[in-house]
């Protein structure tokens, strides 16, 4: 398959009060074209910082990348001018956020909002705009839409909120598409209505997905492919199934524990001991090492390195041996 | 929006009727006996007798509200002891004096202070923040009188740039384009002390309403469309950073009237200041319960008018 | 193998800060506010260990020295009356910090307990309360101020009591505005577990306010306290500049600048007027750098 993006070696530091904060450090990954693949961490582990760095989004101060590469189409986008970044936002790659409630300009209406981003990346007349922002929110499912268009965001309920960001962020066709915990704020039933809608336009425009999440449920519905993050680095990644079939790292065999099971009559959901290291205060070998159940010696001493396990599944822990990866 | 004003004004009534009270309270305070200070000392028993029968002074308290209250309503607002005119047509005669200068102050910070508050929120912990930090509390710190003083000191007595007090040059028969001259010349200082008090407060209100603006998701959503940075700062920033602005520019309209006091006092600007505080000394009661009315009612007014302001320019107000 | 492993949990357990440490640690680093802190601790010990080694009294007369200027026995020059006025300055400005800090003491403890009675039992109390503070904030600050000041002078108090009168008049002008933001702080700390928790426990109503609710706005009293000094400090400025406030003998800065009335001390006589002003200024300044540091160092959004 054909790579579309690809990740190396990322390093994006956040200078605080208390320190630095290596909230991605050394994150390599790559997504194909139309593929959907997922980050899954937990809260704080780095995956939305890694979202932001692509698109260079970072606020400065306090953050900063600090290291490697971000290769889009052949183009590192971490080399590029202001300029030519902002050319590739919104129109080949574009995002979606966790807080539909909030990510919309309140003052300004639904259609404005649209037609500015259609305006900017596309030679278009306003009318032409109109008539496409339109098109476009019928495409999201958005009932009404020449009059919705009109309205402003607080008169929208989440889940139309949230269609209406999928609306914006798909206007200008991307090759890309980065979901950021898209569906986390909302109800159960608009969760699924959401996914089912991103799997549709995926399907139809063979946009590839970048979705992050702590959710396994979404994950296993949406992915082709997976990493699993922990504390700013990528410990696990594989395809979905055998992920999920074979899972190595005991991080990841611990998240699947803990989601809870319909048939399997368990008393007492698995829960990971311990709590994510403070990221001020990191242990010096693996990461994980303070909550491990099968933690080594050497696990204390030095980090663990990704390796290739079997075809297309990497880890990064002691207990498997394998070559590694470059 | 209609229902909405009648809500309001409807909930302005009560707090009206406690200004009321508190302020007929604070006169009812003052020790001593009105009438002796109203009339000549040598005036007959039964003369006084008869003005205090007059005021209603021998009736209960509350009475005496009625009558006070019924008279305020009824446009009937006393006349001014020490100046022998019905206090409505002292105050008609000096309020807009106030007006011109509060309102020239006004514009003035105003059109500096957005500016300068966006400018130092984008630029959070730069040099021009911090200079202009450091100005904006020297203006909050600085006595207006004791800044008036040092102004006419150096500007008026030392070097006689420009008039020392007053509106116009005194016994000027000027009018035309050669009065606004000599007004604006008059002017100068006392607005140049006004100003700072009141752009400080305002260039701090805006750049930390701009400040909380800028930390939020529409904002990120913006730059991730590929918005210019200018386009999201004073598009979709300054916009929704105005709206609390805007508020405040509200509730500051009756200190158009009210605000300068002090500074009208030490450069003897005839307005409503000198006024009333030639009131405070003279303890000319009625004078001052009249302009104290009138200010209490005009930053009521002040309030609806924030509170309308902010309906328009807030979409999530309008249709509630 | 198990009890190895509580224990490595256990000993990873970060070293957690108090949110006053935290603000300290804040503080410490803004040198705009420390230099306000470092300047209004200098304002305040030479107000209260001036006077104490000053050769003069507050009164001492000096009759060889009348309207001096700046020499080396009068190094800020004397008064009509040939009085030290850098020692009435120092003596004037315990006046006014002691004027600046009771009022706001008045005004923290009324409007803190208004506004967390007022928010805590929210209905029909809060309702009225918020009508009374509605009505107080209403008022233009100043005219009202300047009212009751000449009401209270009809009194003929006794000039050395004037200072206290100041105090309340001042204190218990400006308690709405605390009032209202400790209000809405309560309010919406009622909706946090911990206040939950209190409740089941069954404690009682003036344990939680006290104990539980009114602790979690200190951060917020402090600050706004702080820059009510400040502001009280300017209102008993202007009061005693007009005559409405603290009155001769006794001297605070305001009414020391007062001299100004003299057209001539205006002109030729700086040094009469401008010191206490220059006062007020950098005293007021300080404790504005200060409060403003404080709030950037309590407002948990602002880290950096």
């Amino acid at each position: 398959m054909e790579k579309l993006l690809e990740i190396k070696n990322l390093k994006t530091y956040f200078y605080t009060d208390e320190g630095i904060v290596k909230a991605v450090d050394d994150v390599s990954l790559k997504i194909n074209k139309g593929e959907t693949m997922c980050i899954v961490g937990e809260s704080g582990c780095g995956k939305s910082i890694t979202a932001m760095s692509i698109l260079r989004l970072i606020p400065n101060p306090p953050g900063r990348i600090e290291g490697g590469e971000i290769v889009f189409e052949g183009r590192d986008l971490l080399k590029l001018s202001e300029e030519e970044v902002r050319s590739i936002r919104g129109n080949e790659i574009s995002m979606i956020f966790q807080e539909p409630m909030t990510s919309l300009n309140p003052v300004f209406t639904i259609g404005n909002q649209i037609i500015e981003a259609i305006m900017l990346h596309q030679n278009l007349s306003k009318k032409a705009a109109v008539e496409k922002a339109v098109e476009v929110l019928k495409l999201v499912g958005i009932p009404r839409a020449d009059e919705i268009i009109n309205a402003y965001p607080h008169e929208l309920s989440g889940g139309m909120r949230q269609r209406v960001m999928i609306a914006m962020a798909m206007v200008c066709n991307p090759k890309l598409l980065i979901a950021d915990e898209p569906t986390t704020a909302l109800d159960v039933t608009i969760q699924a209505q959401i996914l089912d809608l991103m799997r549709k336009l995926k399907e139809d425009t063979k946009t590839s997905i970048m979705l992050i999440t702590h959710d396994l449920g979404v994950v296993a519905e949406m992915a082709d492919y997976i990493s699993v993050m922990y504390s700013g680095k990528i410990v696990e990644e594989a395809k979905v199934l055998e992920l999920f079939k074979n899972p190595l790292h005991p991080y990841t065999s611990g998240l699947l524990a803990s989601k809870p099971q319909i048939h399997i009559d368990k008393e007492k959901l698995y829960a990971i001991p311990g709590q994510v290291p403070s990221s001020f205060d990191l242990p010096k070998g693996c990461y994980f090492y303070p909550r491990c159940e099968r933690a080594m010696d050497i696990c204390e001493q030095c980090a663990p390195k990704l390796k290739q396990i079997h075809d297309g599944h990497y880890v990064a822990c002691h207990l498997y041996g394998g070559e590694e990866n470059e | 929006m209609k229902q909405y004003i009648t809500r309001r004004l409807l909930e302005m009534i009560p707090v009206l009727i406690g200004i009321s009270i508190l302020i007929f309270a604070i006169f009812q305070l003052a020790p001593g006996d009105p009438v002796s200070t109203m009339v000549d000392p040598k005036a007959s028993a039964a003369a006084k007798a008869k003005l205090r029968e007059q005021m209603h002074l021998n009736e209960p308290m509350l009475v005496q509200y009625k009558y006070w209250a019924t008279d305020i309503l009824k446009g009937n607002w006393g006349e001014s002891f020490y100046f022998k005119q019905p206090v409505k047509k002292v105050i008609n005669s000096y309020i807009w004096n106030s007006f011109y200068l509060s309102l020239a102050s006004f514009l003035l910070s105003a059109a500096l202070s957005i500016p300068i508050g966006v400018l130092s929120a984008t630029r959070q912990y730069s040099k021009f923040d911090y200079i202009f930090t450091v100005f904006a509390l020297i203006g909050i710190s600085m006595p207006s009188f004791f800044f008036g003083l040092l102004l006419i000191k150096w500007f008026a007595v030392d070097i006689k740039l420009f008039p020392v007090s007053g509106m116009t040059v005194p016994g000027s028969t000027a009018t035309g384009f050669a009065l606004f001259q000599d007004v604006m010349h008059h002017m100068t200082l006392p607005l140049v002390v006004l100003t700072l008090g009141s752009l400080a407060g305002l260039m701090r209100y805006t750049r930390s309403s701009m400040l909380e603006v800028i930390r939020q998701d529409y904002i990120r959503t913006a730059r991730a469309k590929g918005l210019r940075e200018k386009v999201v700062i004073y598009k979709h920033g300054l916009r929704n950073a105005l709206i609390p602005v805007v508020t405040i520019f509200g509730m500051s309209l009756p200190g158009l009237f009210s605000g300068a006091i002090i500074t009208e006092q030490i450069f003897n600007w005839p307005g409503i200041g000198p006024i009333g505080l030639q009131a405070v000394n003279t303890r000319d009661y009625t004078l001052l319960m009249g302009i104290n009315m009138l200010l209490a009612a005009l930053t009521l007014l002040g309030n609806l008018i924030a509170d309308i302001t902010y309906a328009l320019v807030d979409p999530r107000i309008r249709f509630k | 193998m198990e009890i190895v492993r509580e224990n490595r949990i256990e000993q990873k357990k970060e070293k957690i800060l108090g949110p006053w440490q935290l603000a300290w640690i804040r503080l410490k680093r803004n040198r705009l506010a420390m230099v306000g802190l470092y300047v209004l601790i200098f304002m305040v010990s030479i107000s209260i260990l001036g006077p104490i080694i000053s050769p003069y009294k507050m009164e001492t007369i000096d009759l060889a020295n009348i309207s001096a200027p700046p020499s080396i026995a009068h190094p800020l020059g004397t008064d009509e009356v040939g009085r030290d006025i850098l020692t009435r300055v120092m003596y004037a400005g315990r006046i006014s910090l002691s004027v600046g800090i009771v009022a706001v003491f008045i005004s923290v403890v009324i409007g803190s307990m208004i506004g967390a009675v007022s928010g805590y039992y929210s209905g029909i109390i809060d309702a009225i309360i918020m009508r009374i503070v509605d009505i107080f904030m209403c008022f233009p600050f100043l005219p009202l101020l300047l009212m009751i000041a000449a009401v209270m002078s009809d009194y003929k108090i006794n000039p050395d009591y004037r200072i206290y009168v100041v105090m309340l008049i001042i204190g218990i002008l400006s308690w709405p505005g605390l009032a209202r933001i400790i209000r809405g702080q309560i309010l919406s700390l009622r909706e946090q577990e911990f206040i939950q928790a209190a409740e089941a426990l069954g404690l009682r109503d003036r344990r939680k306010i006290f104990r539980h609710l009114l602790p979690n706005t200190f951060g917020s009293i402090i600050v706004s306290s702080t820059l009510g000094v400040g502001n009280a400090i300017l209102t008993e400025s202007v009061l005693s500049f007009l005559g409405l406030g603290v009155t001769p003998p006794t001297p605070s800065w305001g009414n020391m600048v007062n001299a100004v009335t003299d057209a001539y001390v205006f002109q030729f006589h700086p040094w009469r007027w401008m010191p206490p002003g220059i006062c007020i200024f950098i005293t007021v300044m300080a404790i504005n750098l200060l409060g403003d540091g404080l709030r950037d160092a309590f407002d948990s959004k602002l880290k950096r």
